[in-house]
């Protein structure tokens, strides 16, 4: 996509002074500002013993390029900070830059570049037709319809929609007008994109490919895009990057590979019918048992059994005469290091 | 546009010139095979949002022909029942009703269709995208007023016809003196459908009983302007007064004395300039409590 959808125009977005100083990248080659850039961020809702701190002091950058994924619990602040970097919701303190443009100060300036898919948001018009509606926001989102018309064929060809392009919205399937919804947010050539709970609703098939646009959208578009989701099948299929968050605060930031890698721990799964509870509290008592399946057929246990300790499982369970029928490692997925460092699973509702 | 900001040519070359993104090295790409893609001006977003309108139009007419038989249906039990009770004096004053039955269609077209957009576009999740767009809200929702008020010519138009040939009345139709005074009066009345679509944006049930304003429409059409001269600040009054003159006595726009086509502007940008602030102070502390866009 091109940076200068957003940017290279003699509209509105260039009458805004503040884009002066969040200028894009520097012609001597350096990297520009951040697509995103979120300082101790903090908004609160209601007043008094009812005051809920949706975002409490959070600070997060997003490099140009890059697919983030938010991660948490409902109720966990991944709304609030979407809204409070697109100013739809006004925060109490901080700041959030989008490429270089202080979106309180010059909001004009910072929506050149910026448009967002909202969780449960229709987000388009249903009585227009999927090509009406990529034409119409484009030009809302500040570009000239006319001079993007291949990149919306190309879009509507990616998402599948070419055979639906001339039909009315309203007589999409779900899932196609949640891809519609997609192109419509894509239509303007906005760089940064922000999506909230994009596969909420959909049925599997739906969410499966879904993923897989975003994903090669990403690659082949170079957009920054920030997920958010309680949804770790999107996240861990569509970012580089992962941040949690609960309760407002976030409480892991990294790449997905070294949260899944600082979180794998070895786990050895055993499943025998010899595994009765004689046996599993023997187990709890030289190794650290992290999971257990009684009522599973055989019954099973998880246990933390790295490097040599693999061994003393091994002889620990013939000398307590148990006879494996499987025996499998267990890879740790984004859910437990979520567990992990919050105690709740980000399927659930944040306290 | 500001001398310090970069031109369109400045920082296309700017962007391309990035690197070590993934953006510049497929926007390179993109480019050359697409072409740049160019700015929108306030033209296209004026194209755009009048052309969503005639499409929406034209495409789904059972709610404009609904408003205009509905329309037609009342005045034609106002105008047939009022023969049976009053005779000879509503056949007089007939003229005036027209054109006061004229600009309420008028005003009510522009009222509720502005504060019903703001409405669904609430319930749609395409406020949103309205406010965060490079243009300012401000020309966006202006765009979309005159839209409305266009599309309610054309349906009130049909209705005044309608009323023409019911009645067996002539009346003064120049089109610029008509489409002037008419559509000043209902800026007013557009200012209001602003002011009413934020509170909507706020409060929204409360925006719902708003829509009973229009009701109120009538008292202003047929505000008594030379008994209260004050009352020609209030939205539509004065507007009324100078219509009714306008299509009754034949007086054409440049025949009216400028103190009346200047309060006739100051008026319409008053209420439209108020109802736009309204509008605005509702949506900042929408977006202070976080409840813009919920529905």
């Amino acid at each position: 996509m091109a940076r200068s959808a957003a940017s290279a125009r003699g509209g509105p977005r260039e009458r805004d002074e503040t884009r002066s100083e969040a200028d894009d990248a520097p012609s001597d080659g350096t990297p520009g500002p951040p697509a995103l850039a979120v300082e101790n961020l903090t908004k609160r809702f209601g007043d008094g013993d009812d005051a809920v701190t949706a975002v409490d002091d959070v600070s997060l950058t997003v490099e140009r390029g890059s697919v983030v994924g938010l991660l948490g619990p409902n109720g966990a602040g991944k709304t609030t900070l979407i809204k409070c970097a697109l100013g739809i919701v006004i925060p109490d303190a901080g700041s959030v830059r989008v490429f270089g443009a202080d979106v309180r100060d010059g909001r004009r300036a910072a929506y050149a570049d910026v448009d967002a898919m909202l969780e449960g948001a229709r987000n388009d018009y249903w009585r227009l037709t999927v090509r009406e509606n990529l034409r119409y926001f484009a030009t809302v989102s500040g570009v000239d319809p006319d001079s993007v018309a291949a990149r919306h064929d190309r879009l509507l060809d990616r998402l599948d929609l070419t055979d639906k392009a001339d039909t009315p919205v309203r007589d999409l399937s779900r899932g196609m007008k949640q891809k519609v919804s997609l192109a419509s947010v894509l239509a303007g050539g906005a760089e940064l994109v922000f999506l909230d709970e994009p596969t909420l609703g959909l049925d599997v098939e739906s969410a499966r490919t879904l993923r897989a646009e975003l994903r090669r959208l990403a690659a082949e578009e170079g957009l920054t895009i920030v997920v958010s989701s309680h949804d770790m099948t999107t996240i861990e299929a569509v970012c580089d990057r992962v941040v949690m968050l609960s309760n407002g605060r976030i409480v892991a930031d990294d790449t997905v590979e070294a949260l899944l890698g600082a979180a794998d721990r070895d786990v050895v799964r055993v499943a025998s019918p010899d595994l009765d509870r004689e046996t599993i509290a023997g187990l709890r008592e030289r190794f650290e048992v992290v999971d257990v399946d009684a009522e599973a057929h055989p019954p099973g246990v998880s246990v933390v059994a790295g490097g040599d300790r693999l061994y003393d499982l091994t002889d620990a369970l013939r000398a307590a005469g148990v006879t494996v029928s499987d025996v499998r490692t267990v890879q740790p997925d984004l859910e437990d290091v979520f567990l992990e460092r919050t105690g709740s699973t980000p399927g659930g509702d944040s306290a | 546009m500001s001398g310090d900001a970069p031109s369109a040519d400045a920082a296309a070359a700017d962007a391309s010139s990035a690197d070590g993104s993934r953006a510049a090295d497929a926007t390179d790409a993109a480019a050359v095979e697409e072409g740049e893609p160019r700015p929108a001006t306030y033209y296209h977003l004026a194209r755009a949002v009048l052309y969503r309108e005639f499409l929406i139009f034209v495409r789904y007419p059972a709610n404009a022909i609904g408003g205009i038989v509905v329309s037609l249906f009342f005045f034609a039990a106002l105008f047939l029942g009022g023969q049976l009770l009053a005779g000879q004096a509503l056949t007089d004053s007939i003229e005036g009703i027209v054109v006061g039955y004229f600009l309420w269609t008028l005003s009510v077209g522009a009222y509720s269709s502005v504060s019903n957009d703001i409405g669904s576009e609430v319930q749609w999740g395409t406020l949103e995208r309205h406010i965060t767009t490079p243009f300012g809200f401000a020309p966006v929702a202006l765009l979309k007023g005159v839209a409305k008020v266009v599309r309610t010519f054309l349906t009130s138009a049909v209705i005044l016809a309608v009323m023409l040939v019911i009645t067996g009345t002539r009346l003064s139709l120049a089109p610029v003196t008509v489409i002037a005074v008419a559509g000043l009066s209902i800026t007013s009345v557009l200012g209001l459908g602003f002011a009413a679509g934020g509170v909507t944006v706020l409060y929204k049930r409360i925006g719902n009983w708003l829509n009973l304003l229009q009701f109120g429409f009538v008292a202003l059409i047929s505000a008594p302007v030379f008994d209260l001269p004050w009352t020609r600040v209030l939205p539509l009054a004065h507007g009324s007064a100078m219509l009714q003159r306008a299509m009754v006595d034949g007086i054409r726009l440049w025949e009216f004395p400028l103190a009346d086509l200047a309060l006739l502007v100051a008026v319409a940008v008053g209420y439209l300039f108020g109802g736009y602030l309204v509008f605005r102070a509702a949506t900042r502390r929408a977006r202070r409590l976080g409840v813009l866009g919920d529905y």
